[in-house]
């Protein structure tokens, strides 16, 4: 299954890694990843492709207890694995 | 004032009476504030030591536990501490230094990324980059560190950040709203206590979460108004007093066969701060697989997130507890669970004059304040412990469970000694974990602290050997530990008194010696390297199918 999560952060140093890091090691592929700062530079608007046949659920949990995570949607994505992997960096 | 002053001078302001660390380059305008200070340090003789101290001083007394570590190597020996108190969930802050700002992404002598290094073993992490944040940020860190499941959050303050001018003034101490009234989710509520009235066969496991929710005397009352066995997980030793009659022990792979057995029948598990460790479940798909699950927890992602639940709440046990309470019918079941504890009861009766363990520490058991603290290592001891100990109340039994890191017992003892000075405070360890940390006999020496030491000796890593015996065709690969070093001379070099012991009829006048004993000492016990630990569940079975044969 995969997802799409559309994540705002505060500004702080190594926000990015933690997202990362979480994603990892909970065991969920980035597919895709886009980031910019939001309109006031009050943190960052980050979008997160996963690519997992977990539910995606045991990873906004975790990721929803990050201290620098202000908000986090998730939807289901219409990519194909195919498509996913093309967007692997 | 400076950066550095305004750190100790703000844990001053929050209560905080004692410290744990270790001065180096990069901290040493903090060490230079805290000379003199209201702020008691402890020098520890290895970063690990002295974090480990810290969360023994936190366990055992629900307070924060503070550690500090200079930059490079001072903090990368506290990772492993870091993550010990991830996996237990206990509140730690763990201050560090780093080198300035200016130099910092060269390669500075002791430079290392600590905050990079912190993200896999913390709550939380913080660097500060100005000093007009420091306040703020070390504030936030208590309050990270004790707040919802609580957990370690380290602070990583730069040199220059530390010598930076910055006005501080003394705030009121605000108190806490401990009470604070949560909103109830009725809906699921109704449902648990429909769950509990309609079970045939409930039981309730217990995990660390409800002391650490101060839900012990509101669990107590769960269990006596809803009458239902109960079992507890390693961390949850002592929630429920061994004189209730439907408390079954210990679970998992180590656990009691009444305890296991009954979760293995049960058609109703109500997880009360708990996690459905591995070393609990052991095969996940086959753990109490006719039961419906209640399970409760101050931490949403443990919630379904390997067992699903019928009816998961998010919330203050305190709060939870009391409206789920309500009759259950289950006489027959209770009947049966108490037929099984008595079936499966423990037996001492073991042949010949060597000193027989579980026994030994039964004896300790009996024979210690009721109030002690007992500070484990990791290995056979700690599972000997679990089984043959009894603790009025879970901060008395301080042991490694999620991250089973070898070396805590004795600077945890010497947290917990810190923090109730009043108590008896043992350290339990195995040959193999003593010489972990063996240096902090230094810290007990310095400070005159009455540690109890005991260490169980089979000269092996007992808890690997059982295993090669078990599982690897008897290869014991690196396990031999017959050149340990004399443990009592050993002590006898940081002054401790200690006695060594090898028959069955020398433990009793050797816990006498030790208890009556006024300041530290270690206690010795030779036993013999073929002890195994039984009841065992092996690895990816299920746990009614634990090896026992060799039990007796």
């Amino acid at each position: 299954m995969n997802h799409v999560l559309t994540i705002q952060t505060k500004n702080q140093p190594v926000v990015l890694e933690r997202l990362l890091q979480v994603t990892r090691y909970r065991g969920f592929e980035v597919a895709g990843m886009e980031m910019k700062p939001m309109a006031d530079f009050s943190g960052l608007l980050v979008t997160l492709s996963i690519v997992s046949d977990k539910p995606i659920s045991l990873l906004t949990n975790q990721l929803n207890k990050l201290y620098d995570i202000e908000y986090l949607d998730c939807v289901e994505s219409e990519l194909t694995q195919a498509e996913a992997g093309t967007m692997r960096a | 004032m400076k950066g550095a002053e305004l750190v100790i001078k703000l844990l001053e302001q929050k209560g905080v009476e004692h410290i744990f660390g270790y001065p180096g380059g990069a901290i040493m305008p903090i060490y230079d504030a805290l000379y003199q200070s209201k702020v008691k340090h402890y020098l520890c003789r290895h970063e690990q030591g002295g974090a480990f101290s810290a969360i023994g001083y936190a366990r055992s007394s629900g307070k924060v536990g503070v550690c500090m570590a200079t930059s490079g190597p001072g903090a990368t020996n506290l990772i492993t501490s870091l993550a010990d108190a991830l996996l237990d969930s206990v509140p730690l802050v763990a201050i560090t230094g780093q080198v300035s700002q200016a130099v910092m992404g060269t390669d500075a002598f002791q430079e290392v990324d600590v905050l990079g290094l912190s993200l896999a073993v913390t709550k939380h992490s913080f660097m500060v980059t100005d000093v007009t944040e420091l306040e703020h940020t070390l504030n936030e860190a208590f309050e990270l560190a004790m707040s919802g499941r609580p957990g370690p959050v380290l602070v990583d303050i730069p040199k220059d950040v530390q010598l930076a001018e910055v006005q501080f003034k003394p705030r009121l101490v605000e108190e806490a709203d401990t009470a604070q009234q949560q909103f109830l989710p009725a809906a699921a509520l109704e449902q648990a206590r429909l769950l509990i009235q309609s079970a045939k066969r409930p039981i309730a496991y217990i995990g660390g979460g409800v002391h650490m929710a101060d839900a012990v005397p509101q669990l107590q009352d769960f269990l006596a108004k809803s009458a239902m066995p109960s079992v507890t997980t390693l961390k949850a030793m002592g929630t429920v007093p061994p004189s209730n009659s439907y408390y079954l022990g210990m679970l998992g792979m180590h656990g009691t066969q009444a305890a296991n057995l009954a979760v293995q029948q049960c058609d109703l598990l109500i997880c009360l701060g708990a996690r459905f460790d591995d070393r609990v479940t052991g095969k996940l798909a086959a753990f109490a697989p006719d039961a419906k699950v209640i399970h409760i927890d101050i931490d949403p992602a443990e919630l379904h997130k390997l067992r699903r639940a019928e009816c998961a709440m998010i919330g203050d046990l305190r709060q939870l507890l009391p409206a789920m309470s309500v009759p259950t019918h289950c006489q027959d079941w209770l009947k049966h669970c108490v037929s099984m504890k008595q079936q499966h009861g423990w037996r001492y009766d073991h042949p010949g004059e060597r000193i027989f363990a579980p026994l030994m520490l039964k004896q300790l058991s009996e024979r210690m304040p009721d109030n002690a603290v007992v500070c484990c290592d990791v290995g056979q001891h700690q599972m000997w412990v679990a089984q043959h100990m009894s603790f009025s109340h879970p901060r008395n039994h301080l042991s490694s469970g999620g991250l089973g890191t070898m070396g805590f017992g004795l600077p945890a003892a010497i947290g917990a000694q810190l923090a109730r000075p009043k108590d008896t405070v043992l350290a339990v360890s195995g040959d193999g974990s003593f010489m972990m940390n063996v240096q902090e006999l230094g810290t007990i020496k310095r400070f005159r602290l009455p540690v109890k030491i005991v260490i169980v000796d089979n000269q092996r890593l007992g808890m690997v050997k059982q295993w090669q015996e078990l599982f690897f065709n008897e290869r014991y690969s690196e396990t031999d530990l017959s050149d340990n070093p004399d443990f009592v001379s050993l002590a006898a070099a940081f002054a401790i008194p200690g006695h060594s012991i090898s028959r069955k009829d020398e433990v009793l006048p050797a816990l006498e010696a030790m208890f009556t004993w006024p300041g530290p000492y270690l206690l010795h016990v030779r036993i013999d390297e073929t002890d195994n630990v039984w009841p065992l569940v092996p690895p990816g079975a299920a746990n009614q199918d634990m090896l026992t044969e060799k039990a007796q």
